[in-house]
């Protein structure tokens, strides 16, 4: 039993030896693809959850997310809905907008904000409630996850605090 | 505590021909592996490549002829842990002139995923099948360190290195290893050994947090590291209050107290994933062992040098290191009565020590030479760049 046990020992061992030199050749590539096929993806409260609709101007579009929930029961951030308008190299110099963000066909809110700045400016953007279900800002940047203005890529974001 | 004190005239070295070839398979693999950046354009990335590789090579060639594990095995370590954040930060610099994280960045997915996030990421993934991390699931042109590049290597790490990975993989401590060596002497001595058990309640207290809130609490309000590699963006004074936390802490865990002790504080006393990687401790074919006869009335040698204080009274009673061990080999290498032995599971103990280190320093020196070797190469060639 003492020799088969230890015969085993140094299989193993000797099998530890061949995953650390043949593991990296295929490995990642492996993993990576058995990690496509899972339904894992990031948090919305980083990606601002699945777009619901887009509305189509004159050279760019407005993108009106689903809304996101607050996460848990301890988390800072509050629900919100994410407005992406694209591209943002193609706005008019000001957007003041008004956004429908539950779907119901009557704007929720109006979004403005000052889309002509330069790529290193600082955003600002105002919401008016038209509705309950908004938070009003004045002016916010980039507070938190649930209220900000960003610049991402070639799309200005906008996340809509909800009550 | 008596300092380090080695045992190197108790072991005869090996000889120049028998290290040479020993090391010959380690050479060639290695060489295989670093190809690829050997082949591409610019001098300073072949140079880099080329030392990168001669150091790591060098190490283990007296690894074999000393026979010694620990001493070589440090110089790679601290050179990893302080070489790293030089690539790291400079790669920020070159993208974003910054070391912060904007927010721009988050929302886009292009944040690298670091392993120690993947604990606190564990909850949230079983219940809503989210990651609560601002990086990407696949690998992208401007984020390669996506999620399943970072947990392919974490599981390979654990594979191959079980608990070790914090002495051949981490690069952070490498840098709490490195203030650790710092001094000659210990000028703090006292350590209570249940401050080892803090790990394990700050590894409970950040899982049930984050689950609690959907972020990445270890991240945002405690990682050391965060002051050398990327932090939030200052934009608060909630964001001031963390990277002030930060600092403190990694002055404190990192710089002061592994400079008073030569010990690993950061590692022993406050790492989280230290603490999760302990569970994988038990599932490593290598392991350390002590032999009771031989080491007698116990000169506590290795207790006393333990970097992470993994060896205590009922260890050596025992007959093994905690589940806190690294495999760093410094108990190995200081026992004078050679009582502290590498073993492989299920073979006897103490017949065959040094076979159990030849094949144990294989596979971990090809999982050092790779992740390891290549941060290094990636960081000198930075340097290199600077002077070429």
């Amino acid at each position: 039993m003492k020799r088969l046990t230890a015969i085993l020992g140094y299989a193993a061992a000797v099998l530890t030896i061949v995953v650390a030199v043949v593991g990296p050749l295929f490995w990642f590539g492996v993993f990576s693809r058995a990690a496509a096929k899972t339904s894992l993806r990031i948090d919305p409260m980083y990606t601002g959850g699945e777009p619901a609709r887009t509305i189509v101007h004159d050279g760019y579009q407005m993108v009106v997310y689903k809304p996101v929930p607050k996460r848990a029961p301890l988390s800072q951030t509050a629900s919100f809905v994410q407005v992406v308008w694209k591209p943002a190299s193609a706005l008019p110099p000001a957007i003041s907008e008004p956004v429908d963000l539950d779907g119901d066909g009557q704007p929720d809110c109006v979004v403005s904000f000052q889309a002509s700045r330069g790529l290193d400016a600082k955003l600002r953007v105002s919401v008016e409630p038209l509705t309950t279900l908004v938070q009003p800002m004045n002016g916010v940047g980039k507070d938190s996850f649930s209220s900000l203005i960003a610049r991402a890529n070639d799309t200005i974001v906008v996340r809509v605090p909800l009550r | 505590m008596p300092d380090r004190d080695r045992s190197i005239a108790l072991v005869a070295p090996r000889g120049i021909g028998r290290s040479l070839l020993l090391t010959v398979p380690m050479a060639l693999f290695t060489l295989l592996l670093f190809t690829p950046v050997l082949r591409q354009p610019g001098r300073p990335t072949k140079l880099a490549a080329l030392i990168a590789w001669a150091f790591m090579i060098a190490l283990f060639f007296l690894m074999m002829r000393t026979r010694e594990t620990y001493r070589w095995r440090r110089i790679f370590f601290i050179t990893l842990g302080f070489l790293f954040p030089v690539g790291f930060i400079w790669d920020l610099v070159a993208v974003r002139s910054s070391m912060s994280i904007p927010i721009e960045r988050m929302l886009s997915g292009d944040t690298p995923f670091c392993f120690m996030v993947l604990p606190m990421t564990l909850i949230p993934a079983a219940l809503t099948r989210t990651i609560i991390f601002p990086g990407s699931i696949l690998p992208t042109p401007s984020n390669p360190h996506s999620i399943a590049v970072m947990v392919a290597l974490w599981l390979l790490a654990t594979v191959i290195l079980g608990k070790a990975w914090c002495s051949y993989g981490c690069f952070f401590g490498g840098l709490d290893e490195g203030f650790s060596s710092v001094a000659k002497k210990a000028r703090l001595h006292k350590l209570n050994p249940k401050w080892r058990l803090a790990p394990w309640a700050i590894l409970v207290a950040i899982v049930l947090l984050s689950a609690a809130t959907y972020e990445p609490i270890y991240c945002m309000w405690l990682c050391p590291f965060k002051t050398v590699t990327e932090f939030p963006e200052v934009r608060s004074v909630q964001t001031a209050l963390q990277f002030g936390i930060f600092i403190a802490l990694f002055l404190a865990l990192v710089v002061v107290l592994p400079f008073l002790t030569k010990k690993r504080t950061q590692c022993a006393f406050f790492c989280p994933f230290g603490a999760f990687q302990s569970i994988f401790s038990r599932t490593s074919i290598f392991d350390i062992r002590i032999d009771k006869e031989k080491c007698g009335a116990g000169c506590v040698l290795c207790q006393n040098n333990c970097p992470t204080l993994a060896i205590d009274q009922s260890s050596i009673q025992a007959g093994k290191t905690l589940s806190s061990c690294t495999r760093c080999g410094t108990c190995v290498d200081v026992c004078r009565k050679h009582a502290a032995v590498w073993h492989i599971k299920g073979t006897p103990v103490g017949v065959t020590p040094e076979r159990a280190r030849l094949l144990y320093l294989y596979a971990a020196w090809v999982f050092a030479s790779i992740f390891g070797g290549s941060i290094i190469a990636n960081s000198l060639q930075k340097l290199i760049g600077l002077i070429v």
